[in-house]
């Protein structure tokens, strides 16, 4: 009987297959599980790509232009002692995620080979430092090279029956390492008979089984440790490598634990699924470290995480799982401020015996709360609490910080001793990190990157490594640095791919002279229209700018113009992307991080003055009475006439032997604008105010030498207001074009919640009513809210009242209901943003949509994707707000440096009480400080905390009360805060 | 019962006649006269033959029939039963209680539906009797030894949806039940789930581990005692003789057939199981009965005037060697005597699960 077997060539015929299999079982997320069976089609063409190899050059394949991808090793690799004839490394997969900042040091580790293996194996283990090895791969100098070694016949490696995963995977290693050294050697002799430097590729791994069997096969092998120990500047180089492991192995005897253990990642999704169990974003209390709150979608409000048993070692960032507390151990937010270094001064980072989890000290602190939740009655009523069970996904970044002095034995520069310091992060949010470190002397007073490795159950806190030194605290280019690497803003220079994108002009591009060019297809000539920009002093990213005419039925004729970015940013083009990623500009003190690189962003889209340039405009038919009869949008070239700062368009405005067209055309506008205003406001659109100073700088030096709070002048409000019609009427345009896909911006109405606290503030304090049900109400009920003796007053409410409200968003139009669309803030229905697609990203796309609604191009597809413009939506709101964050906190920055060494005195408003401090205000320099009852007296006063009534009144030789609202005078002058090493003023009563 | 078959056996009433004597003869000689009674056909199998099934088979037998046989298994969720004991529970999930009853937990939880078979035979429609019977004999034999369906509970919210697709490659020669049964069982056998990772109630997490994924059939080390999926074997009447496993021809001149599932020994029991018992309806009702020369008129004999009275004559000539096709069932005593067969220590039902078993180990 003849006979065919049915099955594909399996184990049974290994010999000379080219075809081999792999299976797993994957689970889908709709909860079907799957057996996978995935065929591997084994070739011998994947070069090794070592220049010193001939015979590789031959057969490696060829892309569609017919060319190879240049060979990545170097044909003379540096050697060691070890191993004098240079090498070739190969790291397993721990030794990428314990030294992944190791091998991004730029002056040690070349010529690495990247196992496929390897690369898969810390795919699967960690995300951030998958991509941080691909930027490597990428890196000309590194000289790091993917070796597809599954792919490869000789180095595949199938699975033994009864092997595991991991033993296959290092097996597969080894066998790559080994094939690696047989083919090295054998290109060697086939270059030139004479030669005998032959490179050694050698393993680098830290599992002691696999070096054992290395050793066993006689396959070159090091532990990461070992080897680094035999590199210059050792010791900074082994600070670098987390710290997770070998803590492992000193610890493991101890079995004392602190934490409980977090579930299993079944049982905490069936949890959450069936409502017992909430998942949601660990955040911590800027004022006491430990409270945290994690906002779930099931509740309205927060729930309250109290302690660090409760936190159960989750880290401000991280999404938790948490279980709700019975109700006897609700408890009030806290009215205390507790700063870590102030109660855990004396941690000893090295000895860890006989500490509890919550620390005698702390303790007391969380009893005083609890005593304090009891005695409250209305607004201190004991909230829900819950506790950490699980951490469904860390959010570990690095973290910039200082050393502790305290926590340092040795200080001495000399004493190469590897000791523990504790890592005080600049965000106050983040405990303690310990690090193992020879170099603490250095280290000490410098700013310092770290990351967190692991926190174990029997650690009190989390352990982490040193990255870099950023360079001394208080240097500018370090806190630069720091304050850019906190916020996650990407800093670094446009890469070379990105700059290509550019026109290749250069600065000499120019809007062509002949209209017949295609660069005109479409576009309106608007040259003749007397157009002019007004904007902030300097500046020199000029997005928009503005005209008025009227025309012969009396209405008046407006044009909004934008810079034409989106003709010099293509969709998916590196440009585009980069662009994409960072999605803002961020604007600091003395520096710019530009979201477009300098050509396009300050010349080629700026509309600068006396020059043609490609605009958008927005062009509307708009009554004396401010109505407008037709909006009309169309791509454009424009000649700006002028670039006024404000201050010089108000001069030019208020001067009446101005009479030219240009003047006229700008009253008509400044008149326009205040009628426009008017109808906002009767609209019920908020005027919201923030504290916002300037910090006027050296020219040279950029070094700060005054604060003042910035002043608004009427041609402020003219530039805003036709911006806001602009946008508003962009985004009605394309939301009827793009009804799904339209991109948005919208500002929630705040939840009634959010206002109790301060309604019932100046109920107390105050008898003032805030009325909160709509935002006219809140508009007119803020309006009332004035005092007569002191016209700040209002403002500092509207300072609180700001901070009561929600984030704008933008979003996507089909995620939402029309209603959603509404801006609170702006009472618009709907709102994007349009005109300022230099330095936002929002902007860009927009514009983009807008050129697809009136058919001037088609629209790229990406932007017909829901979930891609969601993705889009997601990174530009993060991005936004860190932008706005890092610029606060430069300014924070120059202004602690320009009251450096000053001694002031100073009018202040108390804005927050605490039992054991509160919080001043100061409108001169926008600043506002935290001062404790200790910083009034030594020692501290007593003192007594009528929570009901907002008063603190301190006892002793003080003797004075402390109520929310109360003008008082402060005293300025500046130190260095011990707890994120920030210069910061220092506020003390007069 | 079983709806005729239109298996066409081109035989004459002669051959047929033949045939059946050759069969009732003590010993038997079978169509394949180097077999005896008990001998089952040669054949091939192999198993593992989808990679991407959880499990499956393929039987050719000598006869050129081919089965393939993937066995694919889906999780699903249950649909929530209140039952006395459970609801306790259900409502206020309590850890320590339920801990101790783990063990026996899936014992009769299982459900029928969670087992779907589809039988395809080509020429036949999906909705023909022939594969429907056959589907449906095959389901009961699997459901009637029990074990299995309660193996497929995960836990009061999930189980798992097991999906038998049993493909006949050739035509069906011979009644291809046994053919199918058996390819059926060796699939079952090598049937392999994905380990479960998560605990008792929760959302059901399993290894990603192909390796590590655990047998339908546990395998323990006195592998002839571990629970094993039923085998239907044919055996068919003729005369005093008890064949099994016949062929084409041989079933056309059956007086009776049975189809016997069959469990292995466990534990529990020293000996083979009978699980379920059928009979089916044997081709060789359907054999044109042979003219005998008394009925023949051009061999100088009468035509029965009527219908009945054919029947008389032909009820009187039933020994004489004319073919008639066989009528009645089987008698008592043939059943208990091929009972006996079947279970009997080294009888029938042990040497074919260990036959199959064989296959997988070697």
């Amino acid at each position: 009987m003849e006979y065919f077997s049915l099955k594909r060539s399996n184990a049974a015929d290994r010999g000379g297959a080219n075809l081999s299999s792999k299976v797993y079982v994957r689970s889908t997320k709709s909860g079907k599980v799957q057996k996978i069976v995935r065929e591997l089609y084994l070739r011998k063409d994947i070069p090794c790509s070592s220049n010193l190899c001939k015979a590789c050059l031959d057969i490696a394949p060829a892309d569609f232009n017919q060319k190879t991808a240049p060979f990545v090793l170097s044909d003379t690799p540096a050697g060691s002692k070890d191993y004098p004839n240079g090498i070739y490394l190969v790291p397993d997969t721990n030794a990428f995620l314990t030294g992944m900042d190791l091998f991004e040091v730029e002056n040690a580790f070349h010529d690495v080979i990247v196992l496929q293996t390897v690369l898969e194996e810390v795919k699967n283990r960690s995300l951030p430092l998958y991509h941080r090895l691909i930027a490597l791969t990428k890196h000309e100098n590194k000289r790091f090279y993917v070796f597809f070694n599954e792919f490869r016949q000789e180095t595949h490696v199938s699975r033994d029956s009864g092997e595991t995963i991991n033993d296959r995977n290092d097996r597969a290693v080894r066998r790559a390492v080994q094939w690696y050294n047989e083919h090295i050697t054998h290109a060697v002799a086939a270059r030139s008979k004479k030669q005998t430097r032959v490179p050694t590729v050698v393993m680098l791994t830290d599992d002691k089984d696999c070096l054992r069997k290395a050793k066993a096969d006689k396959i070159p092998s090091s532990t990461l440790a070992d080897f680094v120990f035999g590199l210059e500047n050792a010791d900074e180089l082994l600070d670098m490598m987390s710290a997770a492991q070998d803590q492992r192995e000193v610890r493991s005897k101890k079995t004392e634990l602190f934490y409980s253990e977090h579930y299993t990642i079944s049982k905490m999704m069936t949890g959450v699924k069936a409502g017992v169990l909430h998942q949601g974003i660990f955040n911590v209390s800027p004022y006491n470290y430990l409270e945290g709150s994690v906002h779930v979608p099931a509740f309205d409000k927060s729930l309250l995480v109290l302690g660090r048993e409760n936190g159960n070692r989750a880290v401000s960032g991280d999404v938790v799982v948490v279980e709700i507390l019975p109700q006897d151990q609700w408890k009030a937010p806290s009215t205390k401020i507790i700063e870590e270094e102030t109660v855990n001064k004396n941690d000893n980072p090295e000895v860890e015996d006989g500490e509890n989890i919550v620390s005698e000290k702390e303790r007391k602190a969380l009893q005083e709360e609890v005593k304090r939740a009891h005695g409250q009655s209305t607004e201190g009523r004991p909230q829900p609490t819950a506790r950490v069970v699980g951490i469904v996904k860390r959010n570990w970044r690095q973290y910039v910080g200082h050393i502790d002095r305290d926590s340092i034995r040795t200080a001495s520069k000399s004493a190469r001793q590897q000791q523990m310091v504790f890592l005080i992060p600049m965000d106050k949010r983040v405990p303690k990190i310990r690090i193992r470190t020879r170099q603490a002397g250095e280290l000490l007073g410098q700013r310092v990157l770290a990351t967190i490795d692991s926190w174990d159950r029997d650690s009190r806190y989390p352990m982490g490594h040193f990255v870099r030194s950023l360079g001394e605290l208080e240097s500018k280019g370090a806190e630069t640095e720091a304050l850019l690497l906190e916020w996650d803003v990407q800093y670094k220079p446009f890469p070379k791919t990105v700059l290509d994108c550019l026109p290749a002009e250069g600065h000499d591009w120019k809007v062509p002279a002949s209209t017949d060019d295609p660069g005109w297809k479409g576009r309106k000539d608007l040259r003749d229209l007397l157009v002019c920009s007004i904007d902030p002093p300097g500046c020199v990213d000029i997005d928009d700018a503005l005209h008025a005419r009227k025309l012969p039925n009396g209405n008046f004729e407006v044009g909004v113009h934008i810079a034409d970015v989106s003709h010099f940013v293509k969709p998916n083009n590196a440009m585009d992307k980069e662009a994409s990623q960072r999605g803002t500009t961020v604007y600091l003190v003395d520096k710019r991080i530009d979201m477009l690189p300098m050509l396009l962003g300050t010349d080629l889209c700026s509309l600068k003055p006396y020059v043609e340039r490609y605009a958008f405009s927005v062009l509307w038919e708009i009554t004396p009475d401010a109505d407008i009869v037709e909006s009309h949008f169309t791509k454009s070239v424009i000649r700006s006439r002028e670039a006024f700062s404000y201050e010089q368009a108000q001069i030019r405005i208020d001067d009446s032997g101005a009479q030219d067209d240009l003047t006229a055309g700008m009253r008509t506008l400044l008149m326009l604008s205040k009628k426009l205003k008017q109808k906002r406001y009767d609209a019920g659109a908020l005027n919201l105010a923030s504290p916002e100073v300037k910090v006027q700088t050296e020219s040279e030096t950029s070094d700060p030498v005054d604060v003042q709070t910035k002043r608004l002048l009427d041609t402020n409000s003219l530039v805003e207001e036709f911006m806001l019609l602009a946008n508003i009427s962009v985004a009605a345009k394309n939301h009827e074009a793009f009804p799904q896909t339209a991109l948005l911006r919208r500002h929630g109405a705040p939840p009634k919640t959010n206002f109790e606290e301060l309604a019932n503030q100046l109920k107390v304090k105050k008898g003032l009513e805030l009325r909160t049900d709509s935002s006219k109400a809140l508009a007119d009920s803020l309006d009332l809210c004035v005092e007569e003796s002191e016209p700040f007053f209002n403002t500092l409410v509207r300072i609180m009242a700001t901070r009561c409200m929600m984030s704008a968003e933008y979003f996507c139009a089909g995620t939402q209901a029309y209603p959603e669309f509404r801006h609170y803030g702006l009472a618009s229905e709907i709102y994007t943003h349009f005109t300022s697609p230099i330095r936002r990203y929002a902007d860009l796309e927009a514009h983009r949509q807008l050129a697809a609604a009136i058919d001037y191009e088609p629209l790229d597809a990406s932007l017909h994707s829901k979930s891609k413009l969601e993705g889009v939506c997601k990174n530009i709101n993060v991005r936004h707000r860190n932008a706005q964050m890092a610029g606060r906190a430069s300014i924070e920055y120059y202004v602690g440096q320009a009251l450096k060494g000053k001694d002031i005195t100073e009018d202040g408003f108390v804005m927050k009480v605490f039992s054991n401090g509160f919080v001043v205000f100061v409108p001169r320099f926008g600043i506002e400080s935290l001062i404790r009852l200790r910083d009034l007296a030594t020692p501290e006063p007593e003192a007594e905390f009528d929570g009901e009534n907002y008063v603190l009144s301190v006892k002793g030789g003080v003797g004075r009360e402390v109520e929310l609202f109360q003008k008082v005078k402060v005293r300025i002058t500046d130190e260095v805060e011990e707890s994120t090493g920030k210069r910061k003023v220092k506020l003390t009563l007069v | 019962m079983a709806p005729p078959q239109p298996q066409q056996v081109n035989l004459s009433p002669a051959e047929l006649s033949f045939l059946r004597s050759t069969l009732c003869q003590a010993p038997p000689v079978r169509f394949d006269h180097t077999k005896g009674p008990k001998d089952f056909r040669s054949m091939r199998a192999e198993y593992d033959v989808l990679p991407g099934a959880n499990g499956s088979a393929r039987v050719a037998l000598e006869d050129g029939t081919e089965a393939l046989v993937g066995v694919k298994a889906e999780v699903e969720t249950s649909q929530w039963r209140p039952s006395p004991d459970a609801r306790g529970s259900a409502l206020a999930p309590d850890a320590e209680m339920r801990d101790a009853a783990d063990d026996e937990d899936a014992k009769g939880k299982g459900q029928n539906s969670w087992i779907e078979m589809s039988v395809e035979i080509p020429g036949f429609r999906d909705d023909d009797s022939l594969p429907v019977f056959l589907a449906s004999m095959l389901t009961e034999s699997l459901l009637a030894s029990g074990g299995l369906k309660d193996r497929l509970y995960i836990n009061t919210r999930f189980h798992w949806k097991l999906y038998i697709d049993i493909l006949l490659l050739s035509p069906p020669l011979s009644y291809p039940l046994a053919l199918l049964s058996m390819t059926t069982h060796l699939a079952l056998l090598t049937s392999r789930l994905p380990a479960l990772k998560s605990e008792k109630d929760e959302d059901p997490l399993f290894d990603d581990d192909w390796d590590a994924a655990v047998f339908l059939y546990p395998k323990s080390k006195a592998s002839a005692s571990d629970d094993k999926p039923p085998v239907i074997v044919l055996a068919m009447g003729v005369g005093p003789n008890i064949i099994f496993d016949p062929c084409m021809e041989e079933l056309a001149v059956a007086d009776s057939v049975l189809a016997i599932a069959c469990a292995n020994a466990t534990a529990s029991s020293t000996r083979a199981r009978i699980v379920s018992v059928r009979t089916i309806d044997p081709p060789s009702h359907l054999t044109p009965p042979g003219v005998p020369n008394s009925m023949n008129s051009a061999t100088g004999g009468t035509v029965p005037a009527s219908s009945a009275e054919a029947l008389t004559q032909r009820e009187l000539l039933a020994n004489s060697g004319v073919w008639t096709p066989p009528r009645g069932g089987m008698k008592r005593g043939l059943i208990s005597q091929v009972v006996k067969m079947v279970v009997e220590e080294g009888g029938v039902a042990e040497e074919v699960i260990s036959a199959l078993q064989a296959i997988e180990l070697g």
